[in-house]
C-alpha cells in the first residue's frame, strides 16, 4: 500500500534533513505505530504520505514515496487526498469552516464531487463517528474530543484507504482520549483502512498495533518489527533515546533484569497477566508493599472553605472545601470544564474569591493583591510562551527578582544560579521564543520560582513534552517537593498522579468528589468511571492480579512492583 | 464567535446575502449625503418596519439591539453643540452660555441631524447583519459575487481563529499578571503592553494558521481550479423583487420628503 524508499526530506531554511534515507513498506490493512523522540521526523513522515511534503511545505532531496503505486511527488494533491487522510493533533487548528456539516462537505466540494452524492456521505461519516446528532452544530461549541471526531468524519467522507493519526489525543482530556481510542478500535475492527498511528499513550493502544517502527534523531528507521519482538529486544535503547514505551514493557524489562523468567514478553495488560501469573505463583511477593511516604501534614498552606463560583449563569464551582498542607504534592484531576482551572485561578487571585473562602498562610486571598500573592505562590501556565515578558532568557529569570526589589548584584548571582540549576546557562542571551519546547517549559518554571516561593501551582506541566523532557520535569518537581516546597499540579495523566502525587483531588461538575491519597482513589472504580478517569496501566494490571494475590492491591507504579523483583532474588 | 446574527427562517433570512448587502449599501450612501434630521428619521422608520415585517425580529429583541445604538447617537447629540464651528452658527440665537462655551440654536439643529444620521447609518446595517450567517455571505460572494474561492474560504477559516485569539489575549493577560507585571498607566503603558502581548499572540496565530493551512491542503483545498457546492446559493426573482422594491420605496420616501420641503440640502462635506 505504502512504499517509502530511501527518502530524504529537508525543510527550507534548515541545515539538517528531517528524514534521512528512510525506507518503509506498509502492506494494505496493517496497523502501524510510529515512535521516536521529539524531533525525529514522525510528523514529517506523515506529511509525505499525502503529498503535503513536497506539495505544500518542505522539499524531497532524494528517494520516493508511493501510495497504491502513485508517486506522491508527481501525483496531484486532489488524488492523494482520496487515498490518505491525516488527523492532526490540534483540534482547534484543522477546521476550514464554521459548522459541522460545512466541514464534512468541505473536502468533497474541493474534489468537485456531485452535490447530489454529498448528503449520503455526510450522513454515513457522521454515523461512523457517532456524531449524527451534531450535523447542524457550530464547530466552536464542540468539546475537544468531539472536534477530533468531526475532523475524522471529514476525512472518512473522502473515503481514503490510509488514515494517519498524528497524536490525535495530545490536546484532549481523558474523556476525549477515550472517544478517539474507541473510534480507532472500531476502524481496526472494520478492517477497511491501513492505519498509521503516532501516539504516546501506548498501553491503551497496544492491542490494536500489528507493527512498530522507531525513528531516531537522524530521521532514519532505528528499529522495525512486531511490538513484542521490538520492545523485547530494544527496551534499554528505547528508554535511553527518550521514546515512550508501554508501561507493561517497562515492568517486564525491570522484572527480567531482576532475573524473573518470562515465557513471552508482554506488550498488553492482558498478556502481562498471563506472563506474570505463573511467576507469581512460583515466587509470591512479600505480603506488604512498601507504603509510599505520606506527608506527615504540616501547617495548612491553603485553606479553601465552601468556595462556589459561576461564570455569569454557568456554575463552575460548588461548595469546594479542602486543605493543602506544607510539603504536599497535590494533583487536581477531572474532565475539561469540570472546574480544575477555576479552582486554581482562585488560589492565585486571578479570580477573586469571596471573603473568608480561600486562606493562604492564614491571610485571606480576597484581600491580597496579585503582586503580594505572586511573592508567595508561583503559578506556571500550560503554554510557557504566554508567560514570557522579556527578550532574553536571563532577563526572564531576573524579572521577578527585580520586581521583588532585589539589588542588581544579587539579581545577577541568583539568575546565574537558577539558569545553572535548570540547565539553561548557555542560553542566557537568547530570546526565550527560540528555545525548544522542553527548554521553554524549564525556563517558565525557573522564572516563576526565582524569588523562592514556597508554593508552586502548575497547569498541565507535561503537556506536549516528550518522554525525556516530561521525566526530567517531574524529577525536578519531586526534588523541589523533597526540599519542602508545596506543589499543586493540574493534570490529565493518571500515571503522573500515581508516580508523583501524595494527594489527589477529583473535581467533577464543579464539585470536589474526592480528596485523599491516590491509592484510595484507584480503589474507587465507580468514581473513576464517572469522572472518565483511567486507572494507570500498572494499577489496572495490579487490580487484575490482586484477585489471586491480594498483597498487590493498590500497586500503581514501577516502584510498587519492586517486591516482585525482591521475591525473585530470594 | 459572537455575532449579532439571529437564527430564523423569515423572508429576510432566506434572501441572498448579496441582495441585502446591495440595498444596505445604496441606502447607506444616500443617508451619508443628508443634512437635515427628517430623511435619516424616515430611513430609521423604514428599517424598523423591514426588520419587524420581513425579518420577523421580535420587538423586544429589537429594542435591546437598538439601545446601544441610540446611546451612541445621544452622546453625539450632547457633545456636538460644543464642537461645532462657531462661525457656522453664530448668526442664530444664542441659547445658553457658560464662560467661553456658547450653544446656539443652529448648533442644536446640526447636532440633531448628525445624531440621527449616525443612528440611521448604524440601523441600516441591521437587516443585513441580523439575518445573514457569515458563512452564507462568503458563499454568496464566491458563488454570485465572483470572489475567488481560495480567498473566500481562507477568510472563513480565519473567522474560526477569532475565539482562539480572544482566549489567547485573556490567558496572556492572566499569565503576565501572575508574574507581577504591573501595567504602567498612559500611552507608554499601552505601548509596553502591546509589545508584550504581540510576540506570544503572533507566535500562536502563525502556528495555528500554518496548521490549519496544512489540514485544508490535506483535504484537497485549492487542488482544482473549480469546486462544487453542497449548499447552492441562488439569486432568485424574490431577490430582484426585494432589491427593486426597496429601492422604489426609498425613492418614493425621498420624493415625499422633497415634496414637503423636509429633505434639506444634500452634500457629503458638511462643514463647508
Amino acid at each position: 500500500m505504502i512504499d517509502v524508499s530511501a527518502l530524504t526530506v529537508k525543510y527550507t531554511g534548515r541545515k539538517r534533513p528531517v528524514l534521512r534515507e528512510l525506507s518503509l513498506q506498509v502492506p494494505k490493512g496493517q496497523t502501524l505505530l510510529i515512535l521516536g523522540p521529539s524531533g525525529s521526523g514522525k510528523s514529517s513522515l506523515a506529511l509525505t504520505l499525502n503529498g503535503l511534503i513536497p506539495h505544500s511545505i518542505g522539499e524531497v532531496l532524494g528517494g520516493a514515496v508511493r501510495v497504491a503505486g502513485a508517486d506522491t511527488q508527481h501525483t496531484p494533491v486532489a488524488q492523494l487526498a482520496q487515498r490518505v487522510g491525516i488527523l492532526f493533533q490540534d483540534p482547534d487548528a484543522q477546521f476550514a469552516t464554521l459548522t459541522v456539516e460545512d466541514e464534512i462537505v468541505f473536502g468533497l466540494e474541493n474534489l468537485c464531487l456531485d452535490p447530489a452524492q454529498m448528503d449520503a456521505r455526510v450522513e454515513a461519516a457522521l454515523a461512523q463517528v457517532g456524531m449524527a446528532h451534531a450535523r447542524r452544530r457550530p464547530v466552536f461549541a464542540l468539546s475537544g474530543g468531539e472536534k477530533q471526531r468531526i475532523a475524522l468524519a471529514a476525512l472518512l467522507a473522502m473515503q481514503p484507504e490510509v488514515l494517519v493519526f498524528d497524536e490525535p489525543t495530545a490536546h484532549l482530556d481523558s474523556v476525549g482520549t477515550q472517544q478517539v481510542f474507541a473510534l480507532l478500535a472500531q476502524l481496526k475492527a472494520r478492517g477497511e483502512h491501513t492505519l498509521i498511528l503516532i501516539e504516546h499513550k501506548l498501553d491503551e493502544l497496544m492491542h490494536l498495533v500489528d507493527r512498530v517502527v522507531v525513528l531516531d534523531m537522524d530521521g532514519a528507521v532505528f528499529a522495525d518489527g512486531p511490538p513484542r519482538t521490538l520492545f523485547d529486544q530494544h527496551a534499554v535503547e528505547l528508554q535511553e533515546m527518550g521514546v515512550w514505551m508501554p508501561q507493561v514493557c517497562l515492568l517486564a524489562q525491570q522484572l527480567r533484569t531482576a532475573g524473573l523468567p518470562l515465557k513471552a514478553f508482554p506488550v498488553t495488560i492482558g498478556e502481562a497477566v498471563k506472563a506474570l501469573g505463573p511467576a507469581l505463583a512460583a515466587a509470591p511477593p512479600a505480603p506488604a508493599p512498601v507504603p509510599s511516604p505520606v506527608n506527615p501534614g504540616g501547617a495548612a498552606v491553603y485553606s479553601v472553605r465552601d468556595l462556589s463560583f459561576s461564570y455569569g449563569d454557568m456554575p463552575a464551582l460548588h461548595n469546594v472545601s479542602l486543605d493543602i498542607q506544607q510539603g504536599d504534592f497535590l494533583a487536581i484531576v477531572g474532565p475539561n470544564g469540570a472546574g480544575k482551572s477555576t479552582l486554581a485561578r482562585h488560589l492565585i487571585g486571578l479570580l477573586t474569591p469571596p471573603p473568608g473562602t480561600v486562606l493562604l498562610n492564614e491571610q485571606d486571598v480576597h484581600d491580597l493583591d496579585a503582586r503580594r500573592l505572586a511573592q508567595q505562590v508561583a503559578y506556571v501556565f500550560q503554554n510557557p510562551e504566554h508567560q514570557f515578558v522579556t527578550e532574553r532568557v536571563d532577563d526572564e529569570v531576573a524579572f521577578g527578582l527585580r520586581a521583588a526589589g532585589m539589588g542588581e548584584e544579587q539579581v545577577a548571582a541568583q539568575t546565574a544560579r537558577l539558569l545553572e540549576t535548570f540547565g539553561l546557562a548557555r542560553y542566557a542571551p537568547a530570546n526565550p521564543f527560540t528555545l525548544s519546547h522542553g527548554e521553554k517549559r524549564r525556563l517558565s518554571v525557573a522564572a516563576m520560582l526565582a524569588i523562592g516561593q514556597e508554593t508552586l501551582i502548575l497547569d498541565e506541566p507535561t503537556f506536549g513534552q516528550d518522554e525525556r523532557n516530561a521525566a526530567a520535569l517531574m524529577a525536578l518537581l519531586r526534588a523541589l517537593n523533597a526540599e519542602g516546597k508545596t506543589v499543586v499540579m493540574i493534570t490529565h495523566d493518571m500515571r503522573l498522579v500515581a508516580e508523583a502525587a501524595d494527594k489527589v483531588a477529583v473535581i467533577l461538575g464543579g464539585r470536589l468528589e474526592f480528596f485523599g491519597p491516590p491509592a484510595e482513589l484507584f480503589a474507587q472504580g465507580d468514581l473513576l468511571a464517572r469522572a472518565h478517569l483511567n486507572l494507570p496501566p500498572l494499577a489496572r494490571l495490579a487490580a487484575l492480579l490482586a484477585t489471586q494475590h491480594p498483597q498487590m492491591a493498590g500497586w500503581a507504579t514501577l516502584q510498587d512492583y519492586q517486591p516482585l523483583s525482591e521475591a525473585v532474588r530470594v | 464567535m459572537r455575532t449579532v446574527y439571529l437564527q430564523g427562517d423569515s423572508l429576510l433570512h432566506r434572501l441572498n446575502p448579496l441582495s441585502k448587502f446591495l440595498v444596505n449599501l445604496a441606502l447607506f450612501i444616500f443617508v451619508l449625503f443628508t443634512n437635515d434630521p427628517w430623511a435619516p428619521l424616515a430611513f430609521i422608520a423604514l428599517t424598523v418596519l423591514v426588520l419587524v415585517l420581513l425579518g420577523r425580529v421580535p420587538l423586544l429583541r429589537l429594542v435591546k439591539l437598538m439601545t446601544p445604538l441610540v446611546l451612541i447617537a445621544t452622546v453625539f447629540l450632547l457633545m456636538y453643540p460644543l464642537a461645532v464651528r462657531q462661525s457656522l452658527v453664530d448668526h442664530t440665537p444664542l441659547l445658553w452660555q457658560w464662560g467661553p462655551l456658547r450653544v446656539y440654536a443652529g448648533s442644536l439643529d446640526h447636532a440633531l441631524a448628525t445624531a440621527l444620521r449616525i443612528l440611521a447609518l448604524l440601523a441600516l446595517s441591521l437587516p443585513f447583519s441580523l439575518t445573514t450567517d457569515s458563512a452564507d455571505f462568503i458563499r454568496a460572494l464566491v458563488q454570485q459575487g465572483r470572489l475567488p474561492y481560495r480567498v473566500g474560504y481562507s477568510t472563513l477559516a480565519a473567522f474560526g481563529f477569532i475565539p482562539m485569539l480572544q482566549n489567547e489575549v485573556s490567558v496572556i493577560g492572566a499569565a503576565h499578571r501572575v508574574r507581577g507585571v504591573n501595567g504602567t498607566a498612559g500611552w507608554r503603558g499601552a505601548y509596553e503592553r502591546l509589545r508584550r502581548y504581540a510576540v506570544p499572540l503572533l507566535t500562536g496565530a502563525i502556528r495555528q494558521a500554518e496548521r490549519t493551512a496544512l489540514a485544508m491542503d490535506g483535504r484537497a483545498f485549492g487542488a482544482l481550479p473549480q469546486r462544487t457546492y453542497f449548499q447552492r446559493m441562488r439569486f432568485t426573482a424574490v431577490d430582484w423583487l426585494f432589491v427593486f422594491g426597496m429601492l422604489a420605496v426609498s425613492a418614493l420616501l425621498v420624493f415625499a420628503l422633497y415634496h414637503f420641503g423636509l429633505l434639506g440640502e444634500l452634500s457629503l462635506l458638511k462643514i463647508l
